[in-house]
């Protein structure tokens, strides 16, 4: 639910193959019966934009059919954290919301505290405030038939995908949900996750093997672009970014820092501290000292509340307040929601510098349908850069695996590896500054020595620095380390600038034991598939993330067939007990189980409380998601409340930001996805004959009723357009799409591949994005591309 | 890393197919349909070996890239039987790796400058390019730097120049370029992940 | 050995991923030829001389109602007693003895091309239209005979394609179909007594290609 792996991920369906021959079940729910629907046991087709109703509706079945697993949502959850009495839910909305900044004051959603601080719990879960009785009362209203009337989803097909999937409950049975971007890409996208993290942790399904909330990321280093902080509001290692109102580093640390004063948590993230100073150490080396606040002033503040995402970006470039723009390995052309927004933005610039393989749709826009070139002003670079083979470094796959690969041959012609290009241009910056310049300090004392003694770039001298160093000759515990030594991982980081590390999560992947990113050992102790000596992953080399909650309380898997972790006592040595030990996977910690209550620690340890959260008052949209229709939506009202639409997402109003939700010019749901031959843009893949010629052209998917209904035949060039903009796609008429009956109402869905652009192949087709809304999550600004309006007809204009 | 090839194709048995056509009693002659295979299967016990990771969905599968010495080309890539997520397998774009190398003649491989209102790219030096970009950052960062924020709270930030890029460069390339644009004073920096 | 190889082809574990077809561009160094979408996934629609292995989209509704959707990744059978051979009286078309695989050599280009296409009763041999030569799936011959398996067989993520001595691939057929049946009573085996590459099927082989089981 929420991917199409089959399409999109393919070779993991070697994995969920394997999973079926051992018994496993597969269930398939999307709006198209997939190429992953036909590998599935159970099938249920829902509408786009409606999966928190299907999976409110299985919590409410979990819960009524008592299907979770209690001792595990008693320890491990917050489900028995009673909530202030200020917190309440009407009619759509949540305690707290001021329609004025369309936000909420998430006050209103605090828990209860001691007088020591500590959340007032309930371990019966009765209390009517606490988190189990809230939540039942919340989705109380999701009943089979209410959501079938949402969803389009036939009652017998979600009970059906219920009673399976709540089977997972027991200590013997594992449950995995594939998401990607059929749960992110709407302005409930993070609650979508939200609903089924919330399932997984009824059913104890979270930090187990066979478990847990796997994201299928879409691009291979997407992973690591996204740890090494190349987003407007993380550092490297997910580090809340700096604000203007964070004046000095004290102040920053305070605010990014939290406290617990529960006994048993490890609220790992008190020590984040010491991965920002080490951090700093990284960025301006020596130039970065205690006096002068480690260099924290030459970091840019970001005002408190800025937000500089994608959709902000650029409307900002479209009102020409952004001058220059670097496109660097990504297509915005066709891979922006709104694309003609898009377009119009990039011709606003003084100057654009686009690196690519291939020629694309960005550093090409001025020459491309509709734009007259003397009318750009904008000054183009485009450099040509290595492809993966042609360089050597590391990648992040989705299970967290940094793994290394090498170089084959030298890039063609003048192409170059990104990273030689990056330290040339910044080396010329730098030059330029050392004359003169606006506030040089930050670009002047950067450290930045990543080359070799050749001076090309040099991939291990980066991933040493990521890794980290001791700075200076130090004593931990009983232990030596001498000044210029790899750290051996991220427990030995300091605060004082005594280390060093460019990314704390990647500290241990490349130090004194070598580059553990290049391992090629098979060895699979616990035969679960960790492979732990192969290539290296994030934290440690963890390779199942909160595994002590694998574990009950005394440390013993829960199921013994699957042992992902296991707390072996110590022996007794000379009448004195040896301290105990987790086997298995790399523990989340060192403690022991919580049955010591001294010692022990709750499994949940990036969460300052240490458990899960059932209840989560930190989004901006709710503590528990809830059903709101996509800004673009096929019926005139939300059948769950009269919130029609999310009340916190950010609605542009400018002259390019259209749209139109309920009306009869645009009456069926668009949806996009990708294909297996062709992959993002398509800007790689339709430069490929091979890949060319088994997906040639846009098309659109609908269904029988839909073709039958404008008279449109299999194969025929067809329009498809939204208020934004339109395009020609050939029609595939299809059993995979079927009306939903949404209440009274008969909705038809059409789905259309993002992968074609107009630069190439000649016929192949414009990018669905010019059709797609640019609107957000209002957590994290994913633009809605899988749910929005749309029409489509026959070329001669008829029906 | 030059990794023995025994460790990644085994190719072994026969010098070729030609032995065991010939063995049949079939005229030699260039047998079309296989030249260019018996070419391949030669060329490749002689080839180069060196392990990579597929560029696109983030599954992570491992692939042999096999490159002539000789020729500084590519002349296969398939996928790595000993990578424990995908054994060998490879979807449609992985198997078709092979195309994104210099194998496929419209690679980019000149630095190219559009000037304001032209349509067409003029062909530049690396030296050149470089050097006119730094010139612009220059300007439009110096022309625009923030100092200070509306509430009069120190921010030293550049909103006039923004990056986007890329889920598709390695970690240790990723990690420089975010550290540049931060001491550039950009803040907006976003890239795939956001969308 | 002695049996030579086979190639089972389950077309319940396929995911349409289309790695075979691409990996035998790959491998064969063929090119891609101009297309356009013909209301279908499909493409090329046909195999052709620069096509030798191609995925076959088929759907409709099963008698519930429910949608299906069928794969069917074709190639040349490499039948024992292979019906294009019976044009071939001059060594054009052989039979390797210790593979089994048959194999159009460069003297193709003499055959009378629609006799050898009509004997063969999967409608597998193409023809380059320049050269007269006829080409087909060649059992990656150079790989099978130099200890690797053929590159469409590698390439298939889920166990759809096994490579393997035959004796063991029908056993491994009996076993799938046996087990396919609970589900599946139509489930078969494609004529396994006469070819090499065995397809697997859990409905009538014509619903997923009009000459899946021959003409």
């Amino acid at each position: 639910m929420g991917s199409n792996a089959a399409a999109n991920h393919p070779i993991s369906m070697k994995w969920v193959q394997k999973a079926k021959d051992n018994g496993g079940i597969l269930i398939s729910v999307d709006p198209r019966y997939t190429q992953t629907s036909t590998k599935a046991d159970i099938y249920a087709p829902l509408r786009s934009g409606t999966d928190i109703p299907f999976l409110g509706g299985m919590i409410k079945y979990i819960l009524d059919n008592e299907k979770y697993f209690k001792d595990y949502v008693v320890n491990y959850t917050n489900a028995s954290f009673i909530v202030g009495p200020k917190f309440d839910f009407q009619d759509g909305l949540f305690a707290g919301y001021d329609p004025k900044t369309r936000s909420y004051d998430k006050t209103f959603w605090a828990f209860e505290r001691e007088q020591d601080d500590r959340v007032k719990r309930d371990d019966t879960l009765q209390d009517p405030r606490c988190v189990y009785q809230l939540l039942k009362k919340h989705y109380s209203r999701y009943t089979p038939e209410l959501v079938s009337s949402i969803t389009g989803t036939p009652v017998p097909d979600l009970l059906k995908v219920y009673e399976a999937y709540a089977s997972t409950g027991t200590k013997d049975k594992a449950g995995t949900i594939m998401y990607a971007m059929g749960w992110t890409q709407h302005t409930v996208g993070v609650q979508n996750i939200r609903t089924m993290c919330m399932i997984q942790l009824l059913l104890g399904n979270m930090g187990i093997a066979g478990g847990g909330v796997n994201a299928l990321r879409g691009e291979a280093n997407v992973q690591g672009s996204t740890d090494q902080g190349l987003l407007f509001h993380i550092l490297p290692g997910y580090l809340a970014y700096p604000r203007a109102n964070q004046a000095n580093m004290e102040a920053y640390l305070k605010a990014i820092t939290p406290k617990t004063a529960e006994p048993m948590s490890a609220n790992w993230p008190q020590n984040l501290p010491k991965y920002f100073v080490s951090l700093m150490k990284t960025f301006w080396g020596d130039k970065a000292t205690k006096e002068n606040d480690f260099g924290y002033g030459w970091l840019p503040k970001l005002d408190a509340g800025q937000n500089c995402s994608w959709l902000n970006l650029f409307d900002a470039m479209y009102e020409g307040k952004i001058k220059g723009f670097f496109a660097w390995g990504q297509n915005p052309a066709c891979s922006g929601a709104n694309a003609h927004k898009v377009r119009q933005a990039l011709g606003k610039l003084d100057w654009l510098v686009n690196l690519n393989i291939f020629d694309n749709e960005t550093g090409s826009f001025w020459k491309g349908p509709g734009i007259d070139p003397k009318k750009i002003k904008t000054e183009v670079f485009m450099l040509p850069c290595a492809a993966s083979v042609e360089k050597e470094g590391s990648i992040s796959n989705s299970g967290r695996w940094a793994q290394w690969r090498y170089k084959a041959v030298d890039a063609p012609g003048m192409a170059k590896p990104d990273g030689d290009i990056l330290v040339e241009l910044f080396d010329k910056i730098r030059a330029l500054y050392k004359k003169d310049g606006k506030f040089p300090e930050p670009i002047l004392n950067l450290k930045w020595d990543y080359v070799d003694a050749k001076g090309h770039f040099d991939p291990h001298n980066v991933a040493k620095e990521i890794n980290g160093y001791f700075l200076k000759d130090v004593k931990i515990g009983e232990t030596e380390y001498k000044k210029g030594t790899p750290v051996p991982g991220f427990a030995l980081l300091q605060a004082d600038g005594s280390t060093s590390s460019g990314n704390w999560i990647y500290s241990q992947s490349y130090n004194a034991a070598g580059n553990n990113m290049a391992r090629r050992k098979k060895d699979d102790p616990t035969g679960l598939g960790l492979y732990p000596e192969w290539s290296w992953a994030w934290p440690v080399n963890r390779r199942i993330i909160y595994n002590r909650a694998s574990t009950d309380l005394n440390g013993q898997p829960w199921n013994p067939k699957r042992a992902l972790l296991k707390w072996e006592e110590g022996k007794e040595v000379d009448g004195k007990k040896q301290p105990g030990k987790w086997v298995g996977d790399i523990p989340d910690g060192p403690w022991p189980p919580m049955s010591d209550t001294k010692a022990g620690r709750y499994p949940f340890i990036m969460k300052p409380d240490g458990l899960a959260s059932i209840f989560g008052p930190g989004l901006v949209d709710g503590p528990f998601p809830e059903h709101y229709e996509p800004l673009e939506c096929p019926v005139p009202k939300n059948a769950l409340s009269s919130q029609f639409t999310n009340p916190t997402i950010k609605i542009f109003s400018g002259s390019m930001d259209k749209h139109l939700t309920c009306d009869p010019r645009f009456p069926f749901v668009g949806t996009t996805y990708r294909v297996t031959e062709h992959w993002q843009t398509g800007i790689m893949t339709r430069w490929q004959p091979w890949l060319i010629e088994a997906q040639p052209q846009m098309f659109v998917e609908m269904s029988e009723e839909l073709a039958k209904l404008r008279g449109i035949k299999n194969g025929e060039k067809v329009k498809v357009s939204s208020v934004r903009g339109e395009l020609e796609a050939v029609a595939i008429v299809t059993t995979r799409f079927r009306p939903f009956k949404i209440g009274d109402v008969t909705v038809h869905e059409v789905g259309m591949p993002w992968c074609f652009g107009w630069m190439t192949p000649k016929n192949g087709g414009e990018s669905v994005n010019l059709l797609t809304p640019n609107v957000g999550d209002p957590n994290t600004m994913i633009p809605e591309s899988k749910a929005f309006m749309v029409n489509v007809t026959k070329m001669e204009g008829g029906a | 890393m030059t990794v023995s090839r025994r460790e990644f194709l085994v190719i072994s048995g026969v010098a070729g197919a030609g032995l065991a056509l010939s063995s049949l009693g079939i005229d030699m002659g260039p047998v079309k349909a296989y030249a260019q295979e018996l070419k391949k299967i030669d060329k490749m016990k002689s080839a180069k070996q060196s392990t990579t990771i597929c560029p696109y969905c983030a599954v992570g599968c491992g692939l042999i890239c096999s490159t002539d010495t000789k020729a500084k080309t590519i002349i296969n890539i398939e996928g790595d039987p000993d990578h424990p997520i995908n054994e060998g397998a490879l979807c449609a774009k992985g198997a078709s790796l092979f195309q994104t190398t210099s194998n496929n003649s419209d690679r980019l491989k000149k630095v190219l400058y559009r000037a304001p209102g032209s349509d067409k790219w003029q062909e530049k030096s690396w030296e050149w390019a470089l050097g006119e970009i730094a010139k612009r950052v220059k300007a439009t960062r110096d022309g625009n730097f923030i100092e200070k924020n509306a509430k009069g709270e120190t921010v030293n930030r550049v909103e006039a120049i923004a990056h986007i890029g890329s889920a598709a460069l390695d970690n240790e390339e990723l990690w420089p370029l975010q550290a540049m644009m931060r001491a550039l004073g950009l803040v907006y920096i976003e890239h795939q992940a956001r969308i | 050995m002695s049996e030579g190889y086979s190639i089972l082809v389950d077309t319940s574990k396929c995911t349409a991923c289309r790695g075979c077809q691409i990996a035998c561009k790959q491998w064969n160094g063929l090119p891609g030829t101009q297309t356009k979408n013909e209301g279908t996934y499909e493409n090329p629609v046909d195999l052709s001389a620069d096509t030798w292995k191609i995925l076959r989209y088929s759907e409709g509704t099963v008698p519930s109602g429910a949608p299906f959707w069928y794969f069917f990744s074709e190639q040349c059978r490499h039948c024992l007693s292979p019906g294009c051979m019976a044009e071939s009286e001059k060594g054009e078309i052989v039979q390797d003895e210790k593979t089994g695989a048959v194999l159009f050599t460069l003297k193709t280009k003499s055959l009378n091309y629609d006799a050898t296409r009509e004997g063969c009763p999967y409608d597998i041999p193409r023809q380059n239209p320049k050269t007269k030569e006829l080409f087909k799936c060649t059992m990656c011959f150079d790989r099978i005979t130099n200890n690797m398996i053929p590159a469409c067989v590698k390439s298939c993520p889920t166990g759809a394609m096994v490579f393997g001595e035959r004796p063991e691939i029908l056993d491994a057929a009996k076993a799938r179909v046996q087990e396919l049946s609970k589900k599946y009573p139509n489930a078969k085996a494609i004529n396994p007594d006469e070819v090499r590459v065995i397809y697997i099927v859990t409905d009538d082989p014509k619903k997923y290609w009009k000459f899946a089981a021959g003409k």
